[in-house]
């Protein structure tokens, strides 16, 4: 009896869980800011960041010779007064600001710029944004005078600029993990599992407009929680000063409760979509694998499926229906007079038939006679991911396809992605980091291995794969806007017309913000609501 | 009087599930897109999910669900533990001291991790019904070897009873004496362990739907109906989204007296 009971308080625990005691926040400490990253960093070495957590900390201590302002997308000039690109693209000359010190007082040359730009390129850092110079190897730094720094690329990059977005500058031959920066902040504490703390620079070379030197906070505190219900209360008693990425039921109870906190920004960058697994490897039956090759079957696919209701239920009306990889807020790569499959279940259902399927009561077989039956993999974890796949589960029923959702933790999941192909059809998401097609380069060559619905290629499978391959080709090597552009409005057509990926939302970008603090100017791109975290601060008592 | 009024109660929410499922305008998967998370109103009496689906039909057929299932898988547990008690109890001593043995390991395993394992080897296109089979059966599976302690202990009690080794006497075979003497007498053992794997299967099912492991949707189950106790969003939208976890006690008291009147009897 007591077993049961015990049992009973299991169950009611987990009932109750949303009304459990709330952990405690680290102490605030005058002037801080506060919020949360999900989880800990992999590394404080700026170099070596290939995860949000530690990108976050980065781009709150790491100097800069260029910022990519997030809301004009441009580069700024930061530790660098200006800069200079060669009319052939393969000579950028930095010119640095007089008097630049690092938060321990030490003077910061072009001799710690050009360390530190060439420990980013060397192999043995492995630092990911390495791949991004396409020959690091050959990539030269020389330092004319103590204020002067000149990068010879072998051949152009595109868009180079943003790429020193990513390289901090660090005292030359003392890296110290975040403890000595030349950015706003410093590493002060890290206790794992718990929090980061960071304190302001006080040698930090920026000062606002009355001559008030920045930041303005006095500190950062990064709690490490991945609890959205804790990080809301937290937020709601005035413990954190921000959530950035709220998921849409959390957005609507918060607006309820604070309403004057959230604001949708819109749609993201980044999209949900549905595939099949196109690959010749996959182990899959012949026949099934006949469907997912046929454009046809895929068209129908994206023609019934209601992507406004995905939108209306699965995000409480706070996502945008998609159908190509370049969301609308992308203004500048969006294409604009993009024609898609249009919404018709009846018209999926004839072009079903056209292509030799036949309906027998609720069940739709293809040509040699097998139910079209077939399961759609996803997250577990992600309560719209799953609203989606069950949705999508009806829609499809409406043309007599039988569909079984299966959610599987992460790893697992990426296992039958990436290793085995053994899936059928995934619902998953894209975070883009930026706006800018040539960080989507790795997605959409056949010979990439994250190219999902048939990775690694050794030749593309088929024309349209070729013309992508082409297309993302030209746009990453040409100088030119307009042949950019028009190559990238190529890319987006075909993959409106093959629908290799069928896209279903653009999620919006949704934020929260202590109405105490001051300066915060949101953005899409990330670190979205803190991007210009040198001029936020927090007015005490005026809640 | 005490084992008809918990027995009534049982029969009365079987029988609401089963008429509700029966006379419903909706089927338990259907998505009414216009009425998501919707209030008690006359179309959908306890409202809707946060997929439009009506929570009635659904509560109703996760009940009908979790019992059948759970009382299925207890049914086989029970079978297995009697056969292996039994094995237990009347074979040579060192044959006793493996078969404890394989049951104490048995015990001792990661049930949850196993759980887990069936669950993921499963065909992805297994339907929701195959899901649900799968779910009580490894279940099933696994639950049997405390009941087979329990048994085993009653059979060697009985084994060596005086009218056991009168029976002996008699010239009756062992299969005879246990088929005809025997079982009869373990019976009142038999059925508490039964009652006690119910409800101790309900609330596994749960549990394992409450971490996505258990029965596929659309087919309803506590489990599934329970993860949405944990967004507190969905809890400030509708109060009868605790209707699954207060029917679950319900039925799980229920079915606690069935067990604890068994057990007293036994």
């Amino acid at each position: 009896m007591r077993n049961l009971y015990g049992r009973f308080l299991l169950l009611a625990g987990l009932a109750l869980g949303a009304h459990a005691a709330l952990s405690q926040a680290a102490p605030r400490l005058p002037g801080e800011l506060a919020w949360v990253i999900r989880y800990d960093p992999k590394t404080f070495d700026p170099a070596k960041v290939d995860e949000q957590a530690s990108e976050m900390v980065r781009y709150m201590t790491g100097g800069v010779l260029l910022r990519l302002n997030r809301q004009t997308q441009e580069p700024e000039p930061q530790l660098a007064e200006s800069y200079n690109v060669s009319p052939q693209g393969t000579l950028i000359v930095f010119k640095l600001r007089q008097g630049l010190r690092f938060s321990d007082g030490a003077a910061l040359t072009s001799a710690d710029v050009a360390w530190s730009i060439r420990r980013v390129l060397a192999p043995a850092t492995q630092a990911p944004v390495a791949e991004e110079f396409l020959s690091p190897a050959e990539v030269t730094v020389d330092t004319p005078d103590k204020l002067t720094i000149r990068v010879h690329l072998p051949k152009r990059v595109i868009g180079v600029g943003k790429l020193f977005d990513w390289i901090a500058i660090e005292p030359a031959d003392r890296p110290s993990e975040g403890r000595v920066t030349s950015g706003p902040f410093t590493v002060a504490e890290y206790k794992r599992g718990q929090y980061v703390r960071l304190k302001r620079n006080p040698n930090y070379w920026r000062r606002d407009g009355a001559g008030v030197q920045l930041p303005y906070a006095t500190g950062v505190r990064m709690d490490i929680l991945n609890n959205r219900e804790q990080e809301i209360a937290l937020f709601l008693r005035g413990e954190y000063d921000l959530i950035d990425g709220l998921p849409a039921d959390y957005f609507n109870l918060l607006t309820q409760k604070a309403p004057k906190s959230t604001r949708d920004l819109g749609a993201s960058l980044n999209s949900e979509q549905l595939w099949f697994n196109q690959s010749s490897v996959a182990a899959l039956p012949d026949f099934e694998k006949a469907w997912f090759l046929n454009r046809s079957f895929r068209v129908s696919v994206s023609q019934a499926i209601h992507r406004a209701d995905l939108a209306r239920i699965a995000y409480d009306g706070h996502a945008t229906p998609a159908f190509g990889f370049i969301s609308p807020a992308n203004t500048i790569w969006h294409n604009n007079n993009l024609k898609y499959p249009h919404e018709s279940t009846a018209d999926a259902a004839r072009m079903l038939e056209a292509a030799g399927f036949h309906r027998s009561g609720n069940q739709l077989y293809d040509g040699t006679g097998h139910p079209v039956k077939f399961s759609i993999l996803t997250n577990a974890g992600n309560a719209a991911r799953q609203k989606m796949a069950a949705m999508i589960q009806q829609d499809l029923a409406a043309l007599g396809m039988q569909v079984t959702v299966v959610t599987l933790d992460f790893p697992a999941l990426i296992e039958r992605l990436m290793h085995k192909q053994d899936y059928e059809a995934c619902l998953l998401g894209v975070s883009n980091a930026e706006p800018d097609p040539s960080s989507m380069m790795n997605m959409w060559l056949s010979s990439s291995p994250n190219h999902q619905w048939n990775p690694s290629e050794k030749t593309p499978a088929t024309e349209w794969e070729a013309e992508i391959d082409k297309q993302m080709q030209l746009q990453a090597s040409n100088p030119a806007q307009s042949t950019r552009k028009a190559a990238v409005d190529r890319v987006q057509q075909i993959v409106a017309d093959q629908q290799p990926f069928i896209y279903l939302v653009y999620p919006n970008v949704l934020q929260a913000v202590s109405p105490q603090l001051r300066g915060v100017q949101p953005a899409i791109l990330s670190p979205g609501l803190v991007w210009n975290i040198e001029s936020i601060r927090r007015q005490e008592g005026s809640r | 009087m005490t084992k008809r009024m918990p027995a009534a109660a049982l029969l009365l929410l079987i029988a609401s599930a089963a008429l509700t499922l029966m006379f419903s305008r909706y089927d338990y998967a259907h998505q009414d897109r216009d009425a998501i998370m919707a209030s008690s109103s006359e179309e959908h009496s306890t409202g809707t999910d946060e997929l439009g689906r009506d929570r009635t039909v659904r509560v109703a057929a996760a009940l009908l669900v979790g019992l059948t299932g759970a009382t299925a898988a207890a049914a086989i547990t029970t079978l297995i533990a009697a056969c292996f008690g039994l094995l237990a109890a009347f074979s040579p001593r060192s044959i006793a001291i493996v078969l404890l043995f394989v049951s104490d390991l048995f015990l001792s395993l990661p049930w949850l991790f196993l759980l887990m394992m069936a669950r993921s080897l499963l065909p992805l296109t297994a339907s929701p019904v195959e899901t649900a089979v799968t779910t009580f059966l490894v279940l099933a599976a696994l639950g049997w070897p405390a009941c087979a302690r329990a048994i085993y202990r009653g059979a060697v009690q009985l084994r060596y009873t005086e009218w056991m080794i009168y029976g002996h006497a008699c010239g009756l075979r062992t299969q005879q004496l246990i088929r005809l003497h025997l079982l009869p007498h373990l019976r009142s053992l038999f059925l508490p362990q039964f009652l006690i794997c119910v409800p101790a299967f309900i609330v596994a099912e749960a549990n394992l739907g409450a971490l996505g492991l258990g029965v596929g949707e659309p087919l309803p189950s506590w489990g599934a109906m329970l993860l949405e106790l944990d967004n507190s969003a969905l809890l400030a939208r509708s109060h009868w989204v605790y209707l699954p976890i207060v029917l679950l006690v319900v039925v799980l008291l229920i079915l606690e007296s069935f067990s604890s009147e068994g057990g007293t009897n036994a």
